[in-house]
C-alpha cells in the first residue's frame, strides 16, 4: 500500500472535526474533551487527522513542497490514532494509514528530521532504538535464571524491548515479569544479548524499509528458538510483532500477547495468586499502542462497488479500536489485594496518548512533556496517588515530565504492582 | 497574492508568531479541494485581537473571514486576498447561569462540551442538527435548528445578548449586554439588531465575527451523565433513565404525519420530535455502510408510510403516564404504528442518547459518500413547511430511478418547532461526489426547490444564500435583497468581510 491506495478514503473527509474530540457520545467533561495532541497543541487544522488528509491529498498532486513548516506538521504527530478512532465512530474511512504513508513517502523521498535520522542510525548500526546505547542489551536477565532461545527451545519468548534493555529504571518490569512466569510455571525464553529491535517506532517513523529490514531478522531469531508464543511487556512493541508484522505477512502462526494479557490468563487459571495487600489508589493509563493500535490486523483485499455509498467487495471490516486490549490490564489490577482502581474520564479507546510515540519524544521533546503533563493533569484529578501503565514508553515519558513538573503522583508498571501483590 | 509584509508583520504582532501562518501547508487545509487559499490564517484568542485584525485588514484593502468548527464550506474563502481567523482558541464555556438559565460562550465550544456540562446542573440546550461536534455559538451552524427544537426551540429564538465585531472594527454589544453589562436578553434594554445580524440564514462569516454569546438553555430530566457503555462505535446505556421513551410512529399518509405532529406539539409531549425517514433511522443506527443498506432496506420494509422519530421525557412518574396516554390516543387517532426496531431493548437507548447528543448527523449525511444536499425548507408555520416540502420532494424518486442518487428513501424530513408553534422541513440526498451527472442532479433539485418556493409563495428557504439566490428570491419577497445590501454597505462600507456566502454590496 502506497499513499496513493488511500486517495479515496483522503476524499472522504469532510471536514467535521470529530477526529479532534473524544467521541461525542462519551463527552461528560469539557474539560477532557480533546483526544489529539497535536491539534490541541498547534491550534492549525492541519495538525488535526482531518487537516492531515487534506495534506496528503495536496502531496499526491504535487501542490506542497516539502519545505520546513511541512515536515514540522508531519513529524509533530504521535501516531496514537486517536483522531483514527474518533473518526470511524461514524465513518468508513482509513486516517491513520495515510498519515503514516505520508512519512513513508517523506523517508523514501528524504524529506526526514535529524533527531529521527539519527536514532534510525543507531538501528541500522546496533539495532536498538536507543542511540548510544552503552550497556549491554542482556545484562537486565543477569542473575534470572532463564533460558536463552538462542542456544536452547522455550515454548514463550520474552521480548524485553529497546528502552528496557537500556535504561535503568525500566529494567525492574522485565525482571519481574520473567519471575512472575517463572513462578507460574511457564517455559519461557529470551533472546538476551541477541535480542534486537522490533523495528515497530520505525515503521511509525516512516522508515518503512528499515522496519521491514528488522522484522525479518527478528522472526528469524523467532523461528530458530520453536517458541509459538511471544509475549512482551512494551505496548510499542506488542503493536509491532501483532499489527505490521502480520499486515506484511511476517508474524505467522506466532501467538503475540502482551505481558497483561498473559498474566491476566494466568492469574484466571490459578496458576498466580495475588494475595499480598498493595495498599494504594492507582489510575490506569491504556497505551495507544495497546489499546486502539492494538486489536488485531484485518487483511482486506478487494474493490469499492460502484454507486453513491462507498462499500467493498467483499465488504471491508475497519479497524476502528473496537477490539483492542483494555480489559486485562484492568483484571490484573483488580486482582491485587488492598488496590483501588480509579478511571480517568479519557480511557480505552479515546484515551489521551502520553506523548512520547511516533519519535516526537526525540523530535519534540518538549511537544512530548506537554502532551504528558495534560495526561498527568488529568490522573491527579482522579485522586489517584499513582498512574499505572503498560508500555516502557508511557512509564519512561511520564517519569522524566513528573520529574520536571513536580508532581506528586508515582509511576509504575502493571506488573510492578502484581509483583508486589505475590 | 502574498500579504504585504508590513500587514503579515502587524498581524504576527497581535496574536504572536505561534498563531499565525502563511505556510502553504496550512493554507491547503482550510480550502476545499480546488478552492481558492487564505493568503493567512490566524488564532485569535481575545475579542481584542479579532478587533485588531479585522481593523489591519480594512487599513489594509484585505477581506477577512471566521468561522468556529469550520464544517461548513462557507467559512471557506471566496476568492484571493482573503485573512482566515480560526477562532478555535476562543474556546469558554464564560458563564452557566442556573437561576436565569442562560448559558454564555465563545465560538469554539461544541455543544457536546456545553450539553455535558448542562447536564450536570441538570440543565439541556437545543443542539443544531448538523451535529454536537459543530459551535455551540448560537449565531454559528447556520440557523441553528435541531432535533430537541421541538422543546428547546433554535439559534434565533435561543439567542440573548451577544458581543460582535463589525466588519469595520468596532465591538458591539447588543442587548442587555449593551446597557446594563448583562448577558440575559437580546433585545434590551440597549440595541437588539437582531435582524441585522442573523438575517434569515445568517450572513454566514460576511458581516464581521461574532465572539461572544448567550443563549437560552432549558431544563433536563436526565441523569448528569448518560450511563453509557461499550466501546466505540458500538455504545448504548446500561439502562434508559426513568421517564425516557423513544418511538418511531409511522402513518399511512403524509397528512396523517402532519395532523400527528401537530398533534404531539399541542399536548407538548416532545422531548424530540424529527420526521425522519427510514433511511436517517438506519444511519443513526448502523456503525457501518454495510450495515446501512441492509437496514434501509429492514426499515423500509417494515413502515407503512412516512413517520417519525418521538422521544419523550417524563418529569415525574405522573407527567411520564401523561405523556405516554397522549402519545398513544395520537396513534390510535391518526392510524399509527410503531418501528419495533427502535423500540427493541437492545437498540432503545443507543437510539435515545444518538439522538439527545446529536452524534450521528455526521453518519447520516456524510459516511455514504463523503458529501450531502438537497433542499432545505424554511422555518415557518409547520403545516406550510411540511406542503412546501412535499411538493417537492417526489422529484427525488425520479433522479433514483436514474441511478444518479443513493436509494435512501424519497420521504423529505418535516420537523415540528417549540411544541408547534413552527416547522422546519428538508429533503437530503447523497450521491457520489465524483459523479458529474449526480453533482449535477444535486444542482437541479435545488433550482426545482427554489422555483418550488417562488411559485408556491412557500417564503425564503434555509438553503438561499449567495447573491444568485438572494436574486432570485428577493423580486418575490419585498425586495428583501435591495434592504440586504443596504445592511452590508452600512456596516461593510470597505467590503473587508468576505461575503461570497452572504450578500455582496455591489449588484
Amino acid at each position: 500500500m502506497a499513499l496513493e491506495d488511500y486517495r479515496t478514503d483522503m476524499e472522504m473527509c469532510c471536514r467535521c472535526s470529530i477526529c479532534k474530540f473524544v467521541p461525542l457520545e462519551k463527552l461528560t467533561e469539557k474539560r477532557h474533551s480533546y483526544v489529539c495532541p497535536s491539534i490541541a497543541r498547534y491550534n492549525f487544522h492541519t495538525y488535526s487527522g482531518g487537516g492531515r488528509t487534506s495534506m496528503g491529498l495536496a502531496l499526491l498532486d504535487e501542490e506542497l513542497e516539502y519545505d520546513e513548516k511541512l515536515l514540522e506538521v508531519v513529524y509533530n504527530c504521535q501516531m496514537c490514532g486517536a483522531c483514527d478512532m474518533s473518526c470511524k465512530y461514524a465513518m468508513d474511512i482509513e486516517v491513520l494509514e495515510p498519515i503514516n504513508e505520508i512519512r513513508i513517502k517523506c523517508v523514501e523521498g528524504g524529506h526526514t528530521v535529524p533527531a529521527l535520522d539519527g536514532i534510525i542510525s543507531s538501528l541500522r548500526n546496533q539495532a536498538t532504538m536507543v542511540p548510544g546505547a552503552k550497556a549491554k542489551r542482556g545484562d537486565w536477565a543477569a542473575g534470572l535464571d532463564v533460558k536463552d532461545i538462542t542456544k536452547q527451545q522455550a515454548g514463550v519468548i520474552y521480548h524485553a524491548g529497546c528502552r528496557v534493555c537500556y535504561d535503568q529504571d525500566l529494567r525492574q518490569v522485565a525482571t519481574n515479569t520473567i519471575e512472575l512466569l517463572k513462578k507460574a510455571g511457564i517455559d519461557v525464553g529470551i533472546a538476551g544479548e541477541n535480542e534486537i529491535c522490533c523495528g515497530g517506532r520505525a515503521y511509525q517513523m516512516g522508515y518503512k524499509e528499515d522496519f521491514l529490514n528488522q522484522a525479518k531478522k527478528y522472526m528469524e531469531i523467532i523461528r530458530k528458538s520453536g517458541a509459538k508464543t511471544l509475549v512482551t511487556g512494551c505496548a510499542d512493541c506488542y503493536h509491532a510483532f501483532k499489527v505490521p508484522y502480520d499486515k506484511f505477512g511476517l508474524k505467522g502462526d506466532l501467538e503475540v500477547m502482551h505481558a497483561t494479557e498473559y498474566l491476566a490468563r494466568l492469574i484466571e487459571e490459578g496458576k498466580l495468586k495475588p494475595t499480598k495487600k498493595v495498599d494504594i489508589k492507582v489510575t490506569y493509563h491504556d497505551p495507544c499502542h495497546l489499546g486502539r493500535l492494538g486489536e488485531p490486523y484485518i487483511h482486506w483485499e478487494g474493490n469499492p462497488v460502484p454507486g453513491h455509498i462507498r462499500i467493498f467487495d467483499p465488504p471491508k471490516e475497519f479497524r476502528r479500536g473496537t477490539y483492542g486490549v483494555y480489559e486485562p490490564p484492568r483484571d490484573v489490577l483488580k486482582s491485587i489485594p488492598g488496590l483501588k482502581l480509579v478511571e480517568m474520564d479519557r480511557v480505552k479507546e479515546y484515551a489521551w496518548c502520553c506523548g512520547a510515540g511516533g519519535g516526537v519524544r526525540e523530535s519534540n521533546p518538549d511537544f512530548a512533556k506537554w502532551t504528558a503533563r495534560e495526561r498527568i493533569s488529568e490522573a491527579e484529578s482522579t485522586g489517584a496517588d499513582a498512574i499505572v501503565t503498560a508500555c516502557s514508553g508511557c512509564e519512561q515519558n511520564f517519569k522524566e515530565t513528573i520529574d520536571e513538573c513536580g508532581s506528586s503522583l508515582k509511576v509504575y508498571d502493571v506488573v510492578e504492582l502484581l509483583a508486589r501483590a505475590i | 497574492m502574498v500579504l504585504k509584509r508590513e500587514l503579515y508583520q502587524a498581524l504576527e504582532d497581535v496574536v504572536g508568531p505561534e498563531n499565525i501562518s502563511e505556510a502553504p501547508v496550512i493554507l491547503g487545509s482550510y480550502a476545499q479541494r480546488g478552492r481558492p487559499r487564505f493568503e493567512a490564517v490566524t488564532l485569535p484568542k481575545t475579542t481584542e485581537e479579532v478587533q485588531a485584525i479585522v481593523r489591519l485588514c480594512n487599513r489594509f484593502g484585505v477581506q477577512f473571514k471566521a468561522s468556529s468548527s469550520g464544517w461548513g464550506a462557507y467559512g471557506d474563502a471566496g476568492g484571493p486576498g482573503v485573512v482566515k481567523l480560526d477562532l478555535r482558541r476562543m474556546n469558554r464555556i464564560l458563564e452557566i447561569n442556573e437561576k436565569n438559565m442562560y448559558v454564555v460562550v465563545e465560538p469554539y465550544v461544541i455543544y457536546a462540551q456545553l450539553q455535558a456540562e448542562l447536564m450536570k446542573r441538570g440543565l439541556n440546550c437545543n443542539i443544531t442538527g448538523a451535529g454536537s461536534n459543530c459551535s455551540a455559538l448560537p449565531l454559528a451552524a447556520h440557523q441553528g435548528i435541531g432535533h430537541l427544537s421541538v422543546s428547546g426551540s433554535y439559534g434565533e429564538r435561543n439567542q440573548l445578548a451577544l458581543e460582535w465585531v463589525t466588519p469595520e472594527g468596532e465591538i458591539v454589544r447588543a442587548g442587555s449586554l449593551g446597557s446594563i453589562g448583562q448577558w440575559w436578553c437580546g433585545d434590551g434594554p440597549g440595541p437588539s439588531l437582531r435582524g441585522i445580524i442573523r438575517g434569515n440564514v445568517m450572513p454566514l462569516g460576511g458581516l464581521g465575527v461574532y465572539t461572544k454569546a448567550a443563549q437560552k438553555i432549558y431544563h433536563w430530566p436526565g441523569p448528569a451523565t448518560f450511563p453509557i457503555e461499550g466501546v466505540s462505535p458500538h455504545y448504548r446505556p446500561n439502562q434508559i433513565p426513568p421517564g425516557f421513551m423513544i418511538h418511531y410512529i409511522s402513518f399511512p399518509s403524509p397528512e396523517k404525519l402532519s395532523k400527528a405532529a401537530q398533534k404531539v406539539g399541542e399536548a407538548e409531549i416532545g422531548f424530540i420530535l424529527m420526521g425522519f425517514n427510514p433511511g436517517m433511522i438506519s444511519a443513526n443506527i448502523a456503525t457501518n455502510n454495510n450495515e446501512d443498506l441492509a437496514y434501509i432496506k429492514q426499515f423500509t420494509d417494515s413502515v407503512q408510510g412516512p413517520g417519525f422519530l418521538i422521544i419523550m421525557a417524563g418529569n415525574s412518574p405522573r407527567d411520564t403516564e401523561y405523556k405516554e396516554k397522549a402519545l398513544q390516543q395520537i396513534i390510535d387517532e391518526y392510524g399509527g404504528e410503531p418501528l419495533e426496531a427502535v423500540e427493541e431493548p437492545k437498540n432503545a437507548g443507543g437510539f435515545m442518547w444518538r439522538f439527545i447528543r446529536v452524534t450521528s448527523s455526521i453518519r447520516e449525511v456524510a459516511r455514504a459518500s463523503g458529501i450531502f444536499a438537497g433542499e432545505v425548507g424554511g422555518t415557518d408555520v409547520f403545516p406550510l413547511m411540511h406542503q412546501y416540502i412535499m411538493r417537492s420532494a417526489p422529484v427525488k424518486q425520479r433522479y433514483i430511478d436514474e441511478g444518479k442518487l443513493l436509494a435512501d428513501g424519497t420521504d423529505p424530513f418535516v420537523q415540528s418547532v417549540e411544541h408547534g408553534h413552527a416547522g422546519h422541513a428538508e429533503l437530503l440526498i447523497r450521491f457520489n461526489k465524483q459523479d458529474p451527472g449526480s453533482l449535477k442532479v444535486a444542482g437541479e433539485i435545488a433550482q426545482f426547490a427554489n422555483k418550488t418556493a417562488i411559485e408556491g409563495h412557500f417564503g425564503v428557504p434555509g438553503h438561499a444564500w449567495g447573491d444568485a439566490a438572494h436574486d432570485q428570491y428577493g423580486p418575490h419577497t419585498l425586495n428583501y435583497h435591495k434592504w440586504l445590501r443596504k445592511i452590508k454597505k452600512t456596516f461593510d462600507p470597505n467590503a473587508a468581510s468576505e461575503s461570497t456566502n452572504y450578500i455582496t454590496a455591489d449588484n
